[in-house]
């Protein structure tokens, strides 16, 4: 032949990239290049894009570690979900619980040279609570923040809150510069007292988040890299490819992609952190009826095969459970992951007992991408008599309309937090994820010693465990395990409790 | 000519301003969560309202389609919801890393589809029965298979090529050169055969002409009749493919961006319309309608030079 395609297209491409490239160009200073710091470069993975730099705006998760390379926290959560002092030195409830004293840092400066002290973090915590953003719940108790002193501020609470300090580690304790707080700039380049400051010109967003070590970074023990790199990849495939070819040094996978990393040598950490399972909203019976009856929410349970649900559909990966509290909680009571084992003959019992020897019919919406759990939760309750319509949900509503109550049942994967997050987020009369409001006057006294009980809180929590799991009030399937993946060549990381993913201070390089 | 280009460009800004306000008002019906995709699954209901405010979501659609037309018509085109960054930046970060790897492969389809296709039309024979059998199977392979076949080959097993970009838009890199490598030819090999069929069949129409057979009886050279007459003839059949197929591939390369992880608009209009980000989407949706539009009449230009009978119709 006269022509050889192949060499052409390949010399044809080249050429034609080189040329659209230059005229493509628009952004991106040749100022990108080696900054001069020294130190090992570490490439994160990450689940989902960042919306704004704003800390007041932080949805941490699977977001943690980006915010956590610009800002610092008021507190340290450690790996075992122990809080440690960071900005602030000490604090201390008042006697009744609704005042907390903060001691804070008097040698910490942003990186716009902005000083860190009382009147910043009232700033922050004044701006967060403004600033309506999507973790603005959590600081829902704050009434006011005072600055007692330099370095000190008091803040006062409508009522007490057991999970405060663990909130003040979150995105309500994340403290950027008070000169940049409120502008349009912090919420595409943050400016904050981190490890690392944000490099814009090798940083897309959306793609790509470049941090470069902050040389005046006050705790040289927290910054053990000269470079972070957040790579955005939110399709999992593209996500194992990256781990897998060397693109990334570390990122959380999924049972369908590890076996990818497994054999490719990457270092697995499993760790549970979300329970899935079903949540039998409809617990007076407005929508459903039949709920209404602690029976038939029990059948329910007792109908699901737990075990070899988790085998088949999360390949093993989690611990099969009828609880909704996790495990390193103080919530937790080992003896309710067998609280309702397998037994279909005891749920038709139970459902003829409530009046439905026949069984009845229960409408599930079904989230893209949860097809083949909803099968089997299907196929299992027909095994007792209970018909499931399955009807398609679309992903931009599902959540808004289970906050809604438009559905009496619903599957759902749920952080499993602290004890008083766990209740105020699926149980208070509150609480997103009790909808129809469902309560009980037991019940709301426990939940009020949980509210008021200190240091014994998370003890006090176990009778509302086991309230809502002797009641039904969920049928759990498993806690999921976290499947997070490193590079052992290039990284060591300590996992974090009840965390999608690690906080970035827990990554140190391989020696 | 003039009054030609003058004609064009105003039916593209009909089609323009007709485009929008119809995906203006649709995205209305997707948009309806968006306060609560913003704040999240525990925001109350006062802080919806509150976003809701600040979005102008409580204010009359029209007025709304209004404001947002009054200002775009100036070039700003917002802020986008969910990002927080201004619509035209998130653009001019996006488009080109698109914009480079529809139009580099584009190109490789163009050349090689040509040569591919007067082969196939001249020599007929066995390249000719290739070229009819890829076809079909070209087309059947979708884009998707063809580009984690090549990751799985390239980039894990030889590791040749990065699995997923490394691109930093507007620096000229080889690293940029190495993420579009991949993605180029997926796109190439699927769009490859059948865009060279096509050209077979024009350059065959062309071949059976009367005015061929004049040229041969005349004793000019095959290859002056080749690509001097009958390509140029078969040009303008060319050009109508390879441009449907660039319009095709803006919507199209969005799996292979999901695939690669490239920044580029796919990405952004699949995130920006599931999510209802109004001011992002319309954004997408106005770059690649001027694009579409400006293919068009480069099109129509081209054709008009090569075919002098276009332009007097």
């Amino acid at each position: 032949m006269k022509f050889r395609p192949l060499v052409a297209s390949v010399t044809l491409v080249t050429a034609a990239t080189l040329i659209l490239s230059g005229c493509a160009g628009q952004s991106g200073n040749a100022n990108s290049g080696g900054s001069g710091a020294a130190g090992a470069t570490l490439t994160l993975g990450s689940v989902s894009n960042i919306t704004s730099f704003d800390p007041a705006q932080a949805h941490l998760g699977h977001q943690m570690p980006i915010y956590q390379a610009a800002y610092d926290t008021l507190i340290l959560r450690e790996p075992d979900g122990t809080l440690s002092p960071m900005l602030a030195t000490e604090w201390k409830y008042n006697a009744d619980n609704t005042v907390l004293t903060v001691d804070l840092r008097d040698d910490v400066t942003f990186s716009d040279g902005a000083k860190f002290d009382a009147e910043a973090a009232k700033a922050n915590l004044d701006h967060f609570l403004e600033a309506n953003g999507p973790d603005a719940n959590q600081a829902k108790s704050v009434e006011s923040v005072a600055v007692v002193d330099e370095d000190t501020i008091d803040i006062t609470l409508s009522a007490a809150d057991p999970a405060m300090t663990y909130y003040l580690s979150q995105a309500p304790g994340l403290m950027g510069s008070p000169k940049a707080l409120g502008s349009d700039g912090i919420k595409t380049a943050p400016i904050g007292s981190g490890p690392y400051v944000l490099d814009p010109a090798s940083s897309v967003n959306g793609s790509q988040f470049t941090f470069t070590k902050n040389d005046k970074y006050w705790n040289k023990d927290l910054q053990k890299y000269g470079k972070v790199v957040f790579k955005i990849l939110t399709d999992t495939t593209a996500r194992a490819n990256a781990a897998v070819s060397g693109q990334v040094d570390a990122v959380l996978l999924d049972p369908t992609t590890t076996q990818q990393a497994d054999k490719a040598g990457l270092k697995k950490t499993a760790y549970p952190v979300d329970w899935q399972g079903l949540l039998l909203f409809d617990r007076g019976g407005a929508v459903a009826p039949e709920l209404e009856d602690v029976r038939v929410r029990q059948a329910i349970n007792y109908a699901l095969d737990r075990k070899t649900m988790l085998e088949e559909l999360q390949h093993g990966e989690g611990e099969a459970t009828a609880q909704v509290f996790g495990k390193t909680t103080d919530a937790y009571i080992p003896a309710l992951d067998d609280a309702y084992p397998y037994d279909p003959a005891k749920a038709k019992q139970l459902l003829a007992d409530a009046g439905y020897p026949d069984g009845f019919t229960i409408s599930l919406p079904m989230l893209p991408g949860t097809e083949s759990i909803l099968a089997m939760v299907k196929q299992q309750l027909a095994d007792v008599g209970i018909t499931v319509d399955l009807a398609t949900s679309p992903q931009a509503t599902y959540v808004s309309d289970i906050i809604a109550g438009k559905f009496p049942v619903a599957w759902f994967s749920i952080f499993q937090g602290e004890p008083w997050v766990a209740i105020r987020q699926m149980i208070t009369t509150d609480a997103a994820y009790n909808p129809f409001k469902t309560t009980d006057p037991g019940l709301q006294a426990d939940i009020d010693a949980v509210q008021t009980g200190g240091e014994e809180s998370g003890k006090l929590a176990q009778k509302v465990n086991q309230y809502v799991t002797d009641e039904a009030w969920f049928a759990p399937f498993y806690r999921v395990n976290q499947l997070y993946y490193t590079n052992p060549k290039k990284v060591t990381v300590v996992p974090q409790v009840q965390q999608a993913v690690p906080n970035l201070y827990n990554y140190t390089p391989a020696s | 000519m003039l009054t030609f280009i003058l004609k064009r460009l105003l039916a593209g800004v009909t089609v323009l301003i007709a485009i929008s306000v119809a995906t203006f008002f649709l995205l209305y019906f997707s948009s309806s969560n968006i306060a609560r995709n913003i704040l999240g699954e525990f925001a109350t209901q006062d802080q919806i309202v509150a976003k809701e405010h600040e979005l102008g979501l409580d204010q009359p659609l029209f007025s709304r389609f209004l404001q947002w037309a009054g200002r775009a018509v100036t070039g700003d085109l917002g802020t986008a919801w969910i990002t927080n960054q201004p619509v035209a930046q998130s653009l001019a970060l996006r488009l080109p890393v698109t914009l480079t790897l529809v139009i580099v492969s584009i190109i490789g389809i163009a050349i090689i589809a040509t040569l591919i296709g007067i082969a196939a039309a001249v020599q007929r024979g066995w390249i000719d029965r290739v070229v009819q059998v890829a076809a079909v199977i070209g087309e059947a392979i979708p884009e998707f298979v063809l580009a984690i076949a090549l990751v799985t080959i390239f980039a894990i097993q030889l590791g040749w090529f990065p699995a997923t970009s490394s691109i930093q838009p507007g620096l000229l890199d080889a690293a940029w050169i190495a993420s579009l490598t991949l993605p180029v030819i997926a796109i190439v090999l699927n769009g490859l055969t059948s865009s060279a069929q096509q050209i077979r069949s024009a350059v065959i129409a062309q071949l059976e002409k009367d005015y061929v057979r004049t040229l041969r009886s005349r004793g000019i050279p095959e290859p002056v009749i080749l690509f001097k007459h009958v390509l140029r003839s078969a040009a303008p059949a060319g050009l109508t493919v390879l441009s449907l197929r660039f319009i095709g591939m803006l919507g199209g390369v969005v799996i292979i961006e999901q695939i690669f992880a490239l920044p580029g608009m796919g990405a952004l209009a699949v995130q920006s319309t599931t999510l209802g980000d109004t001011p992002l989407v319309m954004g997408v949706v106005l770059y690649t309608v001027i694009i579409v539009i400006i293919v068009n009449l480069l099109v129509d230009l081209a054709n008009g030079w090569l075919n002098p009978k276009v332009r007097v119709s």
